[in-house]
């Protein structure tokens, strides 16, 4: 039987619309059957994803309401009031869904703690910039390039070094054949409408929209021959499109939910040497959900322009639209960017950097990535900015790495890696440790570190700020 | 019509499973914490012997038999657990030490890491594809393999699935049941696939998204 119950009431009845970034109120009701110490009843402002992709979550604001005892039969009520996410909005499809919920949580020592958890709904009253913000994962493209010409010169090597090794001439049948397959694609999909058609420009004048309203753009045609076509086609359309699981398990789910088409030309023929120019106008209906990217959950708008050439390939791009909201100036702020991101210089991954003169401490840096830790953009602005800064650090150990990783640079030699956390916030962190200290952190155990060392950037696949301990 | 339209009212002002007293498909995908708490599996057995000195236990199956769900619910027993998923298309990350040590997908070791690990002495928990039990002996491990998946158990369908859908309770009051007869036929159909069964399932409720009655599992 359950030591204690939890329950939630929102001020709101449950069908209220709240706005984002708006405050949320209710009451957090416990009832204790039996007496219990309780570590903190904690109460929790956060979005969810739930439908067939794998869960994206966020925090908005956490509070503590109450430390101490509960004894036999006491009931106790604990107003509370959250700040809402501002982004993402409350989204119900097929595969894609979002939610807002107050979580909340009786710590209990050694039991399992008690929760609850209601749902809310939340529309955005951010404005475009502030949604793109957070929306845009950053993208790696420098290391998408490095991968791509990795595979290159691996595949070349391991077909060649058969090749040579094995005396065979199989791997460069392969290799061939590989490269006539991409060579093929490129000749259907690129090479031989252009052949016809030449340059072929088409955008929209702006990237984004607000629901309600159009989108304009152009498509523009100088063929260098006569050239007859079938039609010239617009299809505006909306997908969900959510991964689940990872590695070999890895599964994607796409729904089409939407789909506007338009001919923009019929059966005709376009005149060599001649510019021909068609408007592209799409209307989005006022209702229509907004452009979401949260990893593997994303609704997108996209509209594919299509040439259809009898007896020769199409053309055909794909622009995407992103639907943001337009925003109500001035009603809703954006989170203040931490003094240290307005004043440091960008990229700051220099070899030493001295501590700002206001000298911000670690736990004020910790607290600053802790608050934007669900926020890519921001995490990744604010890790820039302290890359290089040198801080005194009080770290409490959680446990020692067998193996760092193969593309870990930051490992001293003969030296090795744990897991910790920050104090308060407990932001995670991966300490890498000099030799000659392995002896002081194997003793330590799980009690706090005290002790210098500079940051040296985000181990995003563990969502950890690394830092190397300073060899004193 | 521009600012007129009534196309997508419900995507965000609706409850879509709020007539059935659900707040979410309670089919879709978990976080690993929720998969854990509702993990319908006896490690008993399992958690009894992993305090021996240099033992491993290896589970063997096919993709949706259970691996992950085990080595989750023993890492929410024994919190010095430490789990690693091995992803197929990225180097090996960082392992840390763990009490056991719980690696998914552990055919993916590479050989100098699986060196690393083997001869830590750690206690291991493995989720494999692939039979380890040779190397693991070569480092001195004495090796407990659970193969998974031979058969389906259709009262451990139902409570398994049951469970699921009273952890997407909206409020107090009834909530759809999934009925025994409905998990035999989920057995006959999918065998010991419990992801297929979800995903089946998943498909199943969402298309009596905002509908009234009664929720059907099985057509």
């Amino acid at each position: 039987m359950a030591k204690c119950d939890l329950s939630i009431e929102l001020e709101k009845e449950p069908e209220f619309l709240h706005d984002g970034g708006a405050t949320i109120r209710g009451t957090l009701h416990v009832h204790v059957d039996k007496g219990v110490s309780c570590s903190g009843l904690v109460v929790e402002s956060v979005w969810r994803t739930h439908g067939q992709g794998n869960v994206a979550k966020g925090t908005a604001e956490s509070k503590t309401l109450f430390k101490g005892e509960w004894t036999e039969g006491q009931s106790e009520s604990y107003p509370f009031e959250l700040s809402i996410a501002e982004w993402p909005p409350s989204y119900h499809g097929r595969y894609l869904n979002i939610d807002h919920y107050i979580d909340a949580r009786a710590k209990i020592p050694w039991s399992f703690d008690p929760k609850a958890s209601v749902p809310f709904l939340m529309r955005p009253t951010c404005n475009r910039e502030q949604a793109i913000a957070s929306t845009k994962v950053p993208t790696k493209q420098l290391a998408r390039w490095a991968i791509g010409l990795f595979v290159v010169i691996w595949s070349v090597s391991f077909f060649g070094g058969f090749a040579v090794a094995g005396k065979s001439i199989v791997p460069f049948v392969l290799l061939t054949l590989v490269m006539l397959v991409a060579g093929g694609f490129y000749l259907f999909r690129v090479f031989l409408p252009r052949y016809l058609l030449g340059e072929v420009v088409c955008d929209f004048a702006t990237a984004s929209v607000a629901p309600g309203q159009q989108a304009q753009g152009e498509l523009v045609v100088r063929p260098r021959r006569n050239v007859s076509i079938n039609s010239i086609s617009m299809t505006f359309s909306a997908r969900e499109e959510c991964v689940s699981g990872s590695g070999s398990n890895r599964k994607t789910h796409k729904h089409l939910f939407y789909e506007q088409k338009e001919q923009l030309e019929g059966p005709t023929t376009l005149n060599a040497n001649k510019e021909h120019r068609f408007d592209l106008s799409v209307s989005l209906p006022s209702d229509a959900p907004y452009s979401i990217d949260l990893t593997d959950n994303k609704l997108i708008w996209s509209t594919d322009l299509r040439i259809d050439i009898p007896r020769w390939p199409d053309w055909h791009k794909a622009i995407p639209l992103e639907v943001l909201p337009s925003g109500k100036a001035g009603q809703v702020q954006g989170k203040p960017l931490p003094e240290i991101m307005a004043g440091a210089a960008p990229g700051g991954r220099g070899p030493e950097r001295a501590m700002p003169s206001d000298s911000i401490t670690f736990d004020e840096t910790a607290g600053h990535l802790w608050a934007v830790r669900d926020d890519p953009s921001q995490r990744e602005m604010l890790v820039d900015a302290v890359t290089g800064l040198t801080f005194q650090i009080s770290a409490r150990v959680e446990r020692r790495l067998l193996y760092a990783g193969s593309d870990d640079p930051h490992v001293f030699d003969g030296g090795y890696a744990v897991w910790a956390n920050a104090e308060d916030p407990p932001l995670p962190l991966v300490l890498y440790v000099p030799h000659h200290l392995a002896d002081e952190f194997e003793q330590i155990g799980r009690e706090l570190w005290h002790g210098q060392g500079k940051i040296l950037g985000w181990d995003d696949r563990h969502e950890r700020l690394q830092i190397r301990v300073d060899a004193l | 019509m521009i600012g007129q339209s009534t196309i997508f009212p419900k995507v965000r002002c609706g409850r879509p499973w709020g007539w059935c007293n659900l707040f979410r498909n309670p089919f879709g995908e978990l976080t690993p914490d929720e998969r854990a708490e509702l993990a319908v599996v006896d490690i008993s057995e399992i958690v009894g012997v992993l305090n021996q000195p240099r033992i491993a236990i290896q589970f063997i199956g096919e993709c949706g038999r259970g691996k992950t769900t085990r080595m989750l619910a023993i890492g929410k027993e024994l919190p010095e657990a430490a789990y690693v998923y091995l992803e197929e298309d990225r180097p090996c990350g960082a392992i840390p030490t763990g009490y056991p040590l719980m690696i998914d997908e552990a055919q993916r070791l590479p050989r100098s890491v699986m060196r690393t690990i083997f001869s830590s002495g750690l206690t291991l928990v493995l989720a494999t594809h692939r039979d380890l039990s040779r190397p693991l002996r070569s480092f001195g491990y004495r090796v407990k393999t659970y193969r998974l998946g031979r058969d389906g158990d259709a009262n451990l369908i139902w409570e398994c699935l049951n469970r699921r859908i009273e952890a997407s309770r909206l409020n107090a009051g009834p909530i759809p049941v999934l009925s025994r007869a409905d998990a035999a036929e989920l057995v006959r159909q999918f065998g010991s696939d419990i992801r297929a069964m979800e995903s089946y399932l998943y498909d199943q409720v969402q298309k009596q998204v905002y509908s009234d009655g009664e929720m059907r599992f099985i057509d």
